[in-house]
């Protein structure tokens, strides 16, 4: 693939790096890479490999942008507040560099669509806030043979790792098993808006180490960045040879969602509305109900239902004897994800029918009493 | 009797809840088991969110000693070790 004049000289300083050149330059122009979530780490991740001359760059996201992310997904403006985020973000990739195509999927990355939108990428970056897709994204990989950069933040902290197919450990080799609610996530937990800009701009530098086969990539290291203490640190990461997906004897040799795979069990769960809670609140039965907040103490502390008891999501599976045998338990936290988990465990524990507050007590506030105070 | 020496143990972000937000504090031990049972007596309910009833490691934690990752909780623990305790994050 030929660089006109106008890429050589927009892309004059990767042309001067010799470990690059025109050869290198050339690969970029050919690559297909997709981010996986236009969010803190895809949005300097995108604009990277936009200025880098990845060749076609994919955005997979289905949110629209919120004033709230404005911290620190840069490719986002004031006034793209309310639109797709998949639209505004090619709209500014485009600016950046016209020499590229951007490729919009606005959608949920679900089983049905995931090999689809996979397959026709040769590099796949993750940057989605949602464990269930975090899986979801490896397992086509690993399936389809794609290498993967997976980046996750937390408060003041970050991890990214790379998978090569058939070489390294995949991200079901790193933690088997996560559930929602039991790791906090960003709205939750809160997030330093820099940090994604350090984490994002590693899974770019390793996309373009993949595509021009430069360096060594993050292949079976786990690295950790804390921002507080400015430390990165390494671990190795075996493959395990009884990884579900990318073991011996995988047993995930479909596509599924983590979530659609205990979609059944969570059919037994009652998902109450803010609406709803209130009115059974209201009928006065506090024998028959009790209301399980699963947040963490702190975030307890700064508001909560009158009445209800304290049993953080972590200790719930030993406090499960805390909660009044005969009573249904109604799990609350902020958004709505902790306390689905909690049901699940709930149910684990013998629980036959517990219920959840639906969007948390976010939608209590907006939807019951504007004076409820949310961290 | 003598004292076991402690070693540093590096606490990963979203279970500073149970260490008043502190990253890193010191622990009693010689092995991993002795370790994580001081931290717990420290932070209590702390180990729990790590270690499930059977004494195996949650599969969303990694725990490793300086840079050996340990499988096993008797895995042995120096005074100049570090305890790094590493936990899958979601936010993006």
């Amino acid at each position: 693939m030929i660089l006109s004049a106008a890429e050589q000289s927009r892309y004059q300083r990767h042309l001067a790096l010799a470990e690059v050149g025109p050869a290198g330059q050339q690969r970029l122009k050919s690559a297909r890479v997709l981010i996986v979530g236009a969010g803190g780490l895809g949005s300097p991740a995108a604009m990277y490999l936009a200025a880098a001359g990845v060749g076609t760059l994919g955005i997979v996201d289905c949110d629209r942008v919120e004033l709230s992310n404005l911290h620190r997904q840069l490719l986002f403006a004031t006034a793209d507040v309310g639109r797709p985020k998949t639209d505004a973000a090619c709209e500014r990739l485009a600016h950046l560099n016209p020499e590229i195509a951007l490729e919009a999927h606005a959608l949920e990355l679900r089983t049905a669509n995931a090999r689809e939108v996979l397959e026709n990428y040769d590099v796949i970056l993750d940057g989605t806030d949602r464990l269930a897709t975090r899986y979801l994204v490896n397992d086509a990989c690993v399936i389809l043979a794609k290498p993967l950069v997976s980046a996750a933040i937390h408060r003041f902290e970050g991890q990214v790792m790379t998978y090569v197919p058939g070489r390294s450990a995949c991200y079901r080799c790193l933690y088997p098993e996560a559930r929602e609610g039991i790791v906090a996530n960003c709205a939750e937990a809160g997030v330093l808006g820099v940090l994604p800009g350090v984490l994002g701009a590693i899974q770019a530098t390793e996309a373009v180490k993949l595509v021009t086969g430069l360096g060594e990539p993050l292949a079976g290291r786990l690295l950790t960045y804390d921002a507080l203490e400015m430390t990165f640190r390494e671990f190795p990461v075996e493959r395990r040879r009884d990884c579900a997906v990318c073991g011996e004897r995988p047993s995930i040799t479909v596509l599924a969602d983590q979530d659609e795979r205990c979609a059944t069990s969570l059919e037994r769960v009652r998902r109450l509305a803010a609406a709803e809670l209130r009115e059974t609140l209201c009928r006065g039965t506090p024998a028959a109900v009790v209301l399980v907040d699963v947040r963490e103490p702190q975030e307890f502390a700064i508001g909560r239902l009158e009445g209800s008891i304290n049993i953080p999501i972590g200790d719930l599976p030993q406090r499960l004897a805390d909660i009044p045998r005969g009573a249904t338990p109604i799990f609350l936290c902020r958004s709505g994800r902790r306390s689905l988990a909690a049901c699940e465990l709930a149910m684990g524990g013998g629980i036959e029918a517990p219920a959840h507050l639906e969007g948390g007590l976010l939608a209590w506030a907006r939807e019951i009493d504007s004076t409820f105070a949310l961290d | 009797m003598t004292q076991t020496p402690a070693c540093t143990v590096r606490i990963a972000s979203p279970l500073r809840s149970y260490t008043g937000g502190a990253a890193k504090v010191a622990a009693d031990g010689a092995t991993l088991s002795e370790v994580l049972a001081d931290l717990d007596r420290q932070f209590p309910g702390i180990r729990f969110r790590m270690i499930d009833e059977q004494d195996a490691i949650r599969p969303h934690i990694r725990l490793y000693v300086d840079a050996r990752e340990v499988k096993s909780l008797s895995e042995a623990v120096g005074a100049c070790e570090t305890v790094h305790v590493i936990c899958a994050l979601s936010g993006g």
